[in-house]
Order: structure tokens, then C-alpha cells, then sequence
């Protein structure tokens, strides 16, 4: 690396060839394309915009404070949900977790929010959508099992590996309820020094998740009647919610 | 129930997907059996030999990004490689496959006819041709296959490797024992696949030849391609266009005599070329009933369904990966049977 990088602003120049070998199975590789200020109603960040060179899906990283360089940056990988993130569906809790990562990110010296173009995690807004209708037919567990249950998320993991190392992150702690997927991200080199559960306040449209059981394949119904899903990488945890409901993944 | 063997796996349908599936688990030391209700293997990558001519009536040229697939087209032996074909493309209408042309997608096809890739991957399958698979059981040894002939066969693992619609109808008996099976139905139901009627029609030789290797017309209501053939070919004796029509069009005369609509688009492609074209020597048609899966229809993955005692259906083809065509039918094939192994290695 010969371009010296003090700012986010000089990763622009340092990637402007940048080919790797590539990240995982899939040899994912990125750079960094434009670095820009993004004042959000959660906070203040700056948001980083990555071009995947294989495959020329755009990704993004939304950034609190200077993460050059720096150690233990709490860090939260969150893949695409149009329905969730941008529409407020109710068939997941992606809005929710998405924001409160932003919240939470937003509150310490320094944070960093992957956000992974790999809507339904990787099937596509059409075929989540043959997804839902599915479910709208009644067949739930198939649902995920079928449609969802082949999420490819060795291929965000690496993507995830790869935008950490472009942003010179040394090591973070990883914003999931999942321990495995600590696992997942050491094992594309990353440092993880550590995991943040990630816990979503109760609200109106969560509040079934405190009082209702998972049903027999381990779905939860909310008040509507549809099974909620976990698009994310990690089960939806409420605050409150007893712990016996959660880590069973 | 008759007593039958019971075999490790069972694919049915020889098309690219199906064959991917059953050379990878081969490899592996697995023991497929392919089944094909054809008298030839290769499914839409279908090459016709007129007078000892090829003539690609399916697929017209392999194509795809993929470094597995790509590196896979390029290692076939007993073939010639025709790196780039069509270079000589004419026309702003959509090809069947627009990411063929996208900036890294390689292209190809092979002197010997587009046959040469699946008949490669064919080489050391057991292939039962002319064996049409009419339905599907769940059995205490398997799943069992029962036959046009009324033979039945038995799978501790199937693969179904077809035209969507046909691996829906095939999944109907199974519906009863598994949810994930009826999911798989309802999901194939929704998607469908896209018709191709497709026009062969060779010349005299001292017909002109045209300037293009692929014609992609861009004011037609009728055709989709016309692909010069025989400009893949050393020494052609013949000139040769295969004439594919649109989708829309397709449907509405999948019912209409062939050499209706075989008329029909000699003339539009006479009115596109040059007069000459409406006048060919010998002409052949095919109906692709499916013909392509529609891009907004593909999947991300193979289906693989556990079913009764440690018995597994998979179901592969172009709809199940992304790229469309070729590309989209070998991953297919190749991750489904990548995904058995993981979990049932030999």
C-alpha cells in the first residue's frame, strides 16, 4: 500500500485499482469507492460506499468516528431488507434492528454498520416475495426452510471480512446474538475481541415476543397471524425476552 | 410393490443440470444412474446433424461468468472450442440471455455443436436413454421411481434435473409426505418457464452468406434470434440459420401445425435478411415448449429435501442458480451435488 491513508477520504485513492485475490468461496472482493458525511435522524456518520469487483453489487458501510486503524469497533453486519428496512414490514424485525444498530453506534466514540446488498439475504426481493406468498398459503416452516433456508451467508461473512480489512479496522466486537458467527468472521482473519448482544427495545409490534412462545417449529406468530422471520444474521432478541427462547441456532 | 434394486442415486433428466449433478457425485465415488425420456442426452443444449452437418437448435452458444463454469466449457475434450462465438452480432433486440453479453461474460461454442459439452459430461455416466420417469413414491428403501414401462426404480437420493413445470407435475404424489415438497410445487408453480419455436432451414450452396453470426432483431413480433450456424462450422456444405421465435408469440402457436408457423417465420425472417432466406432447401423444426426460464424467475439454490428414512429429493436446473441457460443449469447440478456429499459423503 503505497498511498498513505490518514483519512477515510484517502481509502478512495488507495482502492481506485484495488484486485485481490478475493474473500471466501465466492473470492469476493471490494473496494472503496466514495466516502461522503451522512447526517442521519439517529446521528451523525459517514457512509462508505464499496463496489464489489466480482460481481458489481454495491455495498455500503455507515461509519461513527475515526475507525482507521482502531481496535475493538463495535460492529454490526445487517443485510438488505426493502420490506423491513425501507417499508416498515411487519414479517420481520429488520427496521427495528437496523436501527437500534445505528442508535447504539451512534452512542459510542466509534461504530460501524455494515450494510450487505444481499437482499433476503441473498434470494432476492422477488424471491422473498414467492416466499411470503408461500406463507401466505400456510406453509410456514417450508417457507424458511425452502426459500429462506438457503441464505448464503459464508458469501456475507466474507464480504463483511473484506470491507473490515479495506477500512483498516483492526479488530472489533461483533453486534450479534449469535456466538457462532464470531466463529464465521475470524475465520476470514478478522480480530474479533468480542460480542455485544444485540438487543431491540419493546415496542407495539414486538411486544408478542415477550408474552408468546416460539410455535412448534420455531417460529414466533405476532398478532397478525404471520410467522415472523429472522432475515438478519441472528435471532431477534427483545429486551426482556427470556433467554431460553433465543440461542437455539 | 415389485421388488427392485435400490440405487445410490438416481438422476432424472440428462440435460446439463442433471448430468453436472451426476458427474460431480461420480467423481466423488458415488454411483448415479441417469435416466433421460430422450433418445439423446443433453436436453436444450441439443445439436441436429443434417447430412453430418451440426446444427444447434437448443442453446446456440455457451456463455457465463462463473469461474468454475467457464473453466468447465473451456476443458471439454473431443471438441473444438470457438472462443467468442458470435462475434458478428447485429440487432438492438434483447438476446434470450442479455447477460451473455455483459462485459465479463465469456463466450462460446464448439464446431462439433453445443452437444459437445453435455456429451463430455456424459463420458463415464451411466445414462439410461428413452426411460420416462411417470411418477414418484415414497418406499421403505427409497424413492420410488416407477416408469412409462411400468418398471420401477428405487433411489436412497433422486435428483430431479427438468424444465420446471415438468419437476412440479413429478412432485404432485409427494405432496402428502413432506411439507417442504408441497412448497417446492407451489414455488415451481409460480415461476413457469418460456416457449421457443424453433426454425432449421438450410441453403443451396452459392446462397449469399449473411454478415452476421447472431441476428438479434429489434422489429419483430415474431423472432427472437437467428443464428447463423453454420459460420461455427469447418467446411459447412450447407448454409444453415436456426430461427428461434419470441416467447409471447411462441405460446399463442404452440398449438398451431408446424409447418404453419414455420411459414410464418421464414417469411418475417425473408422480410429481416434478404428474400432469399424465405426459399430454404431443407427445413426442420423443433417445439421447446420450455424453452428458458424467465430472468426474473431464477432462483438462488438447489432444492434439497430430506424425505422419510434419511432419503433425499433434490431438485436442480436453470432455475435454480443464477446466470440463465448453461451456466445457470451446470451450477445448479454441480452445488446440489456438492451439497450431498457435505452431508453424505461416499
Amino acid at each position: 500500500m503505497t498511498v498513505p491513508v490518514t483519512s477515510l477520504q484517502d481509502l478512495v485513492e488507495r482502492d481506485r485499482d484495488h484486485e485481490c485475490e478475493g474473500f471466501g468461496s465466492a473470492k469476493v472482493c471490494v473496494r472503496v469507492v466514495g466516502v461522503a458525511e451522512l447526517p442521519t435522524r439517529f446521528g451523525a456518520f459517514r457512509i462508505v460506499g464499496f463496489w464489489n469487483n466480482r460481481d458489481a453489487k454495491e455495498h455500503i458501510a455507515i461509519i461513527k468516528g475515526d475507525v482507521l486503524g482502531a481496535d475493538a469497533v463495535p460492529a454490526r453486519l445487517h443485510s438488505e431488507c426493502l420490506t423491513g428496512d425501507v417499508l416498515g414490514s411487519l414479517r420481520c424485525d429488520c427496521r427495528d434492528q437496523l436501527i437500534m444498530a445505528l442508535k447504539k453506534i451512534s452512542a459510542e466514540p466509534y461504530g460501524v454498520v455494515l450494510y450487505l446488498r444481499q437482499e433476503g439475504r441473498g434470494i432476492g426481493l422477488l424471491n422473498k416475495i414467492r416466499a411470503y406468498s408461500l406463507q401466505d398459503q400456510g406453509l410456514d416452516t417450508v417457507e424458511a426452510n425452502l426459500a429462506l433456508g438457503f441464505r448464503d451467508d459464508e458469501r456475507d461473512y466474507a464480504i463483511a471480512a473484506h470491507m473490515l480489512q479495506s477500512l483498516t479496522i483492526r479488530s472489533v466486537q461483533l453486534m450479534t446474538n449469535n456466538p457462532k458467527k464470531v466463529g464465521a468472521l475470524e475465520s476470514y482473519g478478522i480480530d474479533v475481541r468480542g460480542r455485544l448482544p444485540h438487543l431491540i427495545p419493546p415496542n407495539p409490534h414486538n411486544r408478542f415476543y415477550l408474552e408468546t412462545k416460539a410455535n412448534r417449529s420455531g417460529h414466533f406468530i405476532d398478532f397478525g397471524g404471520k410467522p415472523r422471520l429472522t432475515e438478519q444474521h441472528d435471532l431477534v432478541m427483545v429486551d426482556g425476552m427470556p433467554d431460553a427462547l433465543v440461542e437455539k441456532e | 410393490m415389485t421388488a427392485h434394486e435400490v440405487r445410490d442415486v438416481i438422476v432424472v433428466g440428462a440435460g446439463v443440470a442433471g448430468l453436472a449433478a451426476a458427474h460431480r457425485l461420480k467423481e466423488a465415488g458415488r454411483a448415479p444412474l441417469v435416466l433421460t425420456s430422450g433418445r439423446g442426452i443433453g436436453g436444450r443444449c441439443a445439436t441436429w446433424r443434417l447430412d453430418g452437418q451440426p446444427v444447434d437448435y437448443g442453446v446456440g452458444f455457451l456463455h457465463g461468468v462463473d469461474p468454475e463454469l467457464v473453466a468447465a466449457i473451456h476443458s471439454v475434450g473431443d471438441a473444438t472450442p470457438i472462443p467468442g462465438w458470435p462475434r458478428h452480432v447485429e440487432g438492438r433486440g434483447t438476446p434470450c440471455q442479455p447477460r451473455a453479453f455483459a462485459p465479463q461474460s465469456a463466450r462460446l461454442a464448439y464446431a462439433e455443436g453445443v452437444s459437445a459439452f453435455p456429451k463430455w459430461l456424459a463420458r463415464d455416466l451411466e445414462v439410461r436413454r428413452q426411460t420416462t420417469v411417470e411418477r414418484l413414491a415414497l418406499g421403505d428403501a427409497g424413492i420410488v421411481l416407477t416408469l412409462a414401462s411400468g418398471e420401477q426404480l428405487c433411489g436412497r437420493d433422486v435428483i430431479l434435473a427438468m424444465a420446471g413445470p415438468q419437476a412440479e407435475t413429478l412432485l404432485v404424489p409427494l405432496v402428502e409426505d413432506s411439507d417442504e415438497v408441497d412448497a417446492a410445487r407451489r414455488l415451481l408453480a409460480m415461476l413457469g418457464a418460456l416457449p421457443s419455436l424453433t426454425v432449421m432451414a438450410a441453403y443451396d450452396p452459392g446462397t449469399p452468406e449473411p454478415p452476421f453470426e447472431m441476428l438479434y432483431p429489434e422489429d419483430s413480433a415474431l423472432l427472437q434470434t437467428v443464428a447463423h450456424d453454420s459460420s461455427k462450422r469447418k467446411a459447412p456444405r450447407a448454409l444453415v440459420l436456426v430461427l428461434q421465435a419470441l416467447p409471447r408469440w411462441s405460446r399463442a402457436h404452440l398449438d398451431t401445425p408446424p409447418e404453419t408457423w414455420e411459414r410464418m417465420l421464414l417469411d418475417e425472417a425473408g422480410r429481416l435478411i434478404a428474400p432469399w432466406v424465405r426459399a430454404p432447401s431443407v427445413t426442420r423444426t423443433h417445439r421447446w415448449k420450455w424453452a428458458r426460464v424467465d430472468a426474473g424467475c431464477e432462483l438462488s439454490q438447489p432444492l434439497l429435501i430430506p424425505l422419510g428414512a434419511g432419503f433425499r429429493l433434490g431438485v436442480a436446473g436453470e432455475l435454480f442458480a443464477p446466470g440463465g441457460g448453461v451456466e445457470a443449469a451446470w451450477l445448479s447440478g454441480h452445488r446440489l451435488a456438492g451439497r450431498m456429499l457435505e452431508s453424505r459423503p461416499s
